[in-house]
């Protein structure tokens, strides 16, 4: 099973890559595909990840900030990005163009617990930019279809415009082996030919066996509380509810405090929490 | 033991400055001797701890140079040799408390590490605790000599001392000086037991799990309506040591550095979004408490405090942690 290479002895030094493609997604949100330059670590790098876990990027002279991988470490050979422009580095990293440098450290954190859901039902609720890490797990998971038991895939987006990877799952909504459902809170052109509304809306659709089913979750904080209460609805286990978070990080194993929760550093023992620990873990959302 | 008379204190002197550098005591700060006179400070609590030499308040991590359109890295880091001669108990314990952080899991810290292999602690029994002093509410005191590489106390106008750890047992053994004598050793006794009787301790008995139990208690609302967030407590701790990474940039290179961080700043868990997991200076108080008095415990069954009364010292408003920790005891809890 997976289990991430690390880069360098010093956890600080991180290693030189290149932008090797990107291209928008939405008006704010750009998609990166970054190729690590050291050919002897490009296939251990990126073949070794677990869905859910983070890379810390960085443009010297600019700073350095963690971010989901996208990618599935079933299709090695480049990390994805899904980043939005909000703040110094990423509005620098958007003025670099194709095959500019940038520095990578990571993976960090613990991803999901692929191992443990295999054999379930998956049941992932993705909404704005919380895909970036949950399409890491999809893409896995379709990759190694057979280990899973029925998938259903829900998106929420707040207009068409602002759908992420939408073509993508346009596709993938094609395939019979997977259920994808795809829905925005309007759709001020009228353009939009699937279900308007918000992504609860789309549970009627899900059909799991929901003790067996492995539910995941990421979107913005508001979102997870009506989430949350719809997986449980359903009966999953507090134990089988999975959700990543984020929180400013600076060092990415636990040492500069910045992340921490309760006693738990989300760099460490997160970005992926289960329902249990955020029942146990005040502040954790 | 050993014994060497005040008098003849460079003897001492020399074999530690082989060693490298020795901080002595100093008002402000711990700063290197430049005679052996300076050994004898009677400081009883330096202002700013010995954190600052094994976690320094700025510290490059990484440089980069330019070089056309191409940009290396090189790895820096600023050691430290040497001693820190006079130590207190509580200083000591604090480090022992910060490699808990920085030495264990998988990030071992190597900035902090090599400073921490090559820097011998020569500690010193505290004969002058403060009024502020709660030391012994942690289980030692200031005679307490396990944090340290080598301890001593000035008994008279005679210092003993002995190695305590493999490297301080081998400094000492070096050492051409005589063994202690059997009054002195007596008398080490009498000023222990007097001088420990004198901090006053605290009962906080069951405060770790009584924490557990206060997250949504209402007195964070108390405890911080005086607080003005400035960080002073935490900037002087011995114990604390958060740290944020940033870049700087000069022409043609720049560095990585790191700098101390404290959590009662608003910027310290703000997010590039806007989103702020802790919008307000109750929640960061409560991190603050809870990280000392629950959240270390339970992590490596410590207490994250030495009780050495810096933050109440500093503290422009007189926030008094000690009458925090009793409030904490005696606030009811609602079911």
């Amino acid at each position: 099973m997976l289990e991430a290479k690390k880069i360098n002895k010093n956890p600080y030094m991180p290693e030189k890559a290149r932008i090797v493609r990107k291209y928008d997604l939405t008006e704010d949100v750009r998609f990166f595909q970054i190729r690590i330059i050291n050919p002897d670590l490009v296939l251990p790098l990126t073949s070794s990840y677990k869905p859910g876990q983070f890379m810390m990027l960085s443009i010297p002279n600019v700073g350095e900030a963690p971010f989901s991988i996208t990618s599935t470490p079933s299709r090695p050979g480049v990390f994805e990005f899904c980043i939005r422009k909000v703040g110094k580095l990423t509005t620098k990293l958007f003025e670099l163009k194709e095959n500019s440098v940038v520095w990578l450290r990571g993976p960090f954190g613990n991803g999901f617990p692929v191992e443990q859901m295999v054999g379930k039902d998956l049941l992932f609720v993705a909404g704005g930019l919380g895909v970036a890490p949950l399409r890491s797990l999809l893409l896995y998971a379709l990759d190694n279809r057979e280990l899973f038991g029925k998938i259903f895939y829900l998106h929420g987006a707040r207009t068409p415009k602002d759908m992420l990877f939408r073509e993508e799952f346009f596709r993938l909504k094609e395939r019979d082996d997977f259920e994808c459902y795809l829905s925005v809170d309007s759709d001020p052109l009228g353009v939009w030919p699937f279900d308007i509304g918000v992504v609860t809306d789309l549970f009627k659709y899900v059909k799991v066996n929901a003790a067996n089913t492995a539910a995941v979750v990421c979107g913005p904080p508001v979102m997870y509380k009506f989430v949350v209460n719809k997986f449980l609805e359903l009966g999953v286990p507090d134990n089988q509810i999975f959700m990543t978070l984020e929180r400013k990080m600076k060092c990415g194993m636990g040492k500069c405090g910045q992340c921490v929760v309760g006693h738990k550093y989300v760099c460490v023992d997160g970005p992926v929490f289960t329902l249990w620990d955020v029942k146990n873990i005040r502040g954790l959302i | 033991m050993k014994r060497v008379p005040l008098s003849e204190l460079e003897r001492i002197y020399e074999a530690l400055k082989s060693y490298g550098s020795v901080w002595v005591r100093k008002k402000n700060a711990y700063e290197t001797a430049e005679t052996p006179e300076e050994l004898l400070s009677t400081v009883s609590k330096v202002k700013k701890p010995a954190k600052f030499i094994f976690l320094p308040e700025e510290e490059p991590l990484l440089a980069f140079v330019q070089d056309g359109k191409n940009v290396t890295f090189q790895e820096v880091i600023r050691e430290a040799k040497g001693v820190i001669f006079g130590i207190p108990p509580c200083e000591a314990k604090a480090i022992s408390l910060l490699d808990l952080n920085f030495l264990q899991g998988e990030g071992e810290d190597i900035y902090y590490k090599k400073r921490r292999e090559n820097v011998l602690l020569f500690g010193l029994a505290c004969l002058a605790p403060d009024s502020r002093c709660f030391c012994t509410t942690f289980g030692y005191g200031p005679f307490t000599e396990s944090f340290t590489d080598i301890f001593g106390v000035v008994v008279d106008d005679v210092l003993l001392f002995e190695g305590i750890t493999e490297k301080g047992k081998d400094l000492v053994k070096n050492l051409d000086v005589e063994d202690a004598k059997g009054e002195e050793l007596k008398k080490l006794e009498a000023m222990k037991k007097e001088i420990t009787e004198r901090v006053k301790k605290l009962d906080i008995q069951g405060i770790q799990e009584k924490l557990a139990r206060m997250m949504d208690s209402e007195i964070w609302d108390k405890i911080s309506s005086s607080c003005l967030g400035c960080g002073a407590c935490t900037y002087y701790c011995p114990t604390c040591y958060c740290f944020d990474i940033q870049d700087v940039e000069r022409p043609n290179w720049g560095y990585r550095l790191r700098t101390w961080d404290s959590c009662m700043f608003t910027l310290y868990t703000l997010e590039g979004s806007g989103h702020n997991p802790r919008p307000e200076l109750k929640y960061r108080w409560r991190n603050r408490l809870m990280h000392k008095f629950n959240y270390y415990p339970v992590l490596y069954q410590e207490f994250g405090c030495v009780g050495c009364g810096r933050c109440i010292e500093v503290c422009p408003v007189n926030i008094d942690i000690r009458e925090i920790l009793m409030e904490v005891k005696n606030e009811p809890i609602r079911a």
